[in-house]
């Protein structure tokens, strides 16, 4: 039964990294979608919602099977009941994409109030936090998660630095409050998004050593 | 109510009665060993059981596990060629010692075993026997302790108005509670089971396991299993041996989520036995 049980785990870590990979998508290409005011990449990443609660669905699905046949215990146990967790926090991380998409649809066509270059640098380390906490799950490299708080920290200051900035553009002008209030939407999704990767980081990190701790 | 079961015993015996406070390690292993012959089935084991506690021996068939069960009631006495080294205290007494009398320590210790094994007399009994073992004859007393003993092992309710027929029609499930009943007649302190669900379908693996729970509030309780989600169910602590070495013990919880020893993590998530 342990090769059949590792066969179906191989199974759930590639579904993984293939959602990983969706979600992270969505939510890179929103935000480049939103720098180059582009309608269609907005669309197309609103039409991958659906596979990404399929993935969602399917993933729980699995687990559960697993659950009900193999009856895990240790590390195996550790690392579905991470799994359960995973699906949920990536699945937030491309509703966010999804939601950045739909802001952007309002915005095509209207100038944006300065050139965006802290909403992409953000959006950027996210990415490189998901990277890292998936690569991690797959390897159990607890290396590869070390600074994660590090990068959630700027990741968070960057996002009041555009709340700031935008207050000032805001005051300066009053039409540009529309757009600004979006930017400061995006740029707490995306503080969201980190937030995100690090509480997966604590699922890792708990599923490699057994042990809880608290990234933040 | 079963004071008057307080074992007469002979002068020189000395019986490990539990004292009136409950004490935190109510068995105290240390270095023990168990030969059959030349071969060594357990090695150096060290290990407190906690009082009023399950305590639960995993590990594959032939790692020791029975044996080191057997121990703790004296019953590798029986095996000829079977011999124990180290010492087993329990409330301060070593029940290895020679002055310790094998047959009150089994009343203190009673035992369930893999297949329930009734005795071919009616439900009534079958339970008394012990107590009438003991010199109760009072149809009254043995009554009451027959109701008691069936109530506590949740099998009253189901045979409570039919004492009077044979144990052997009663199902697998009821003949294993019963089994667990006649050992609690004789009022123990600890109840050994030996692979006690293993014959059982899962409903009445279920009414086992309820009942272990319900047991650990008077009782301590050591369990051998190889079915490690019962363990995980209804044990506090885990003790998991290998070739005759105890390789882990410590909290159930930590033992199935997150094991100091990797050989227990190869045996738990089944890579191997």
């Amino acid at each position: 039964m342990p090769e059949k049980l590792d066969d179906d785990m191989q199974k759930l870590m590639s579904d993984i990294t293939e959602m990983a990979s969706l979600s992270k998508g969505m939510l890179i290409d929103s935000v480049r979608a939103l720098k180059d005011l582009d309608g269609d990449l907005a669309n197309d990443i609103i039409s991958r919602k659906d596979r990404l609660y399929e993935y969602d669905d399917r993933i729980e699905e699995r687990a559960l099977k697993m659950l009900t046949l193999y009856s895990p215990m240790a590390s195996d146990l550790r690392r579905i009941a991470t799994v359960f967790k995973m699906i949920t926090y990536l699945t937030r991380i491309g509703r966010y994409g999804y939601d950045i998409s739909k802001i952007t649809l309002h915005l095509v066509g209207k100038p944006h109030v300065k050139k965006l270059i802290d909403i992409p640098r953000m959006a950027e380390i996210v990415a490189g936090m998901i990277d890292d906490v998936i690569g991690a799950f797959h390897t159990g490299d607890l290396d590869r998660i070390a600074d994660l708080a590090e990068r959630d920290n700027i990741v968070d200051e960057t996002r009041y630095s555009i709340f700031r900035e935008c207050l000032t553009y805001m005051m300066e002008d009053p039409s540009t409050i529309t757009r600004c209030t979006d930017y400061i939407m995006i740029a707490r999704y995306l503080e969201r998004c980190g937030d995100h990767a690090c509480k997966i980081g604590e699922k890792v990190h708990y599923m490699i050593t057994g042990e809880r701790v608290e990234i933040s | 109510m079963f004071a008057f079961l307080n074992k007469k015993k002979k002068e020189e015996c000395v019986c490990p009665i539990p004292g009136k406070e409950a004490k935190e390690a109510y068995i105290d292993m240390k270095g023990v060993n168990i030969f059959y012959g030349s071969n060594r089935a357990v090695k150096d084991v060290s290990m407190r059981i906690k009082h009023r506690k399950v305590t639960a021996f995993i590990g594959p068939s032939g790692c020791g596990k029975s044996t080191l069960l057997r121990a703790l009631n004296r019953m590798n006495d029986e095996i000829d060629g079977c011999k124990m080294t180290g010492s087993i205290f329990m409330n301060g007494v070593d029940i290895l010692g020679k002055k310790v009398d094998p047959v009150s320590l089994r009343t203190n210790v009673g035992m369930v075993f893999q297949k329930p094994n009734p005795f071919p007399k009616s439900i009534f009994d079958n339970v008394a026997y012990g107590p009438r073992i003991h010199g109760i004859r009072k149809k009254s007393t043995l009554d009451c302790i027959v109701e008691k003993s069936l109530r506590d092992a949740a099998l009253w309710e189901e045979v409570g108005d039919r004492l009077a027929e044979s144990a052997i029609g009663l199902s697998g499930g009821q003949q294993q509670r019963l089994c667990i009943a006649r050992a609690l007649a004789v009022n123990p302190e600890m109840i050994l089971m030996d692979e006690p669900c293993s014959a059982l379908d899962p409903i009445a693996t279920s009414k086992i396991e309820d009942l272990i729970f319900e047991l650990k509030k008077s009782y301590t309780v050591v369990i051998v299993t190889h079915n490690m989600q019962q363990a995980a169910r209804v044990s506090d602590d885990t003790g998991f041996m290998y070739l005759g070495e105890l390789i882990e013990f410590g909290p159930t919880k930590q033992i199935f989520q997150r094991p100091k020893q990797k050989l227990t993590e190869n045996y738990i998530t089944g890579r191997f036995g």
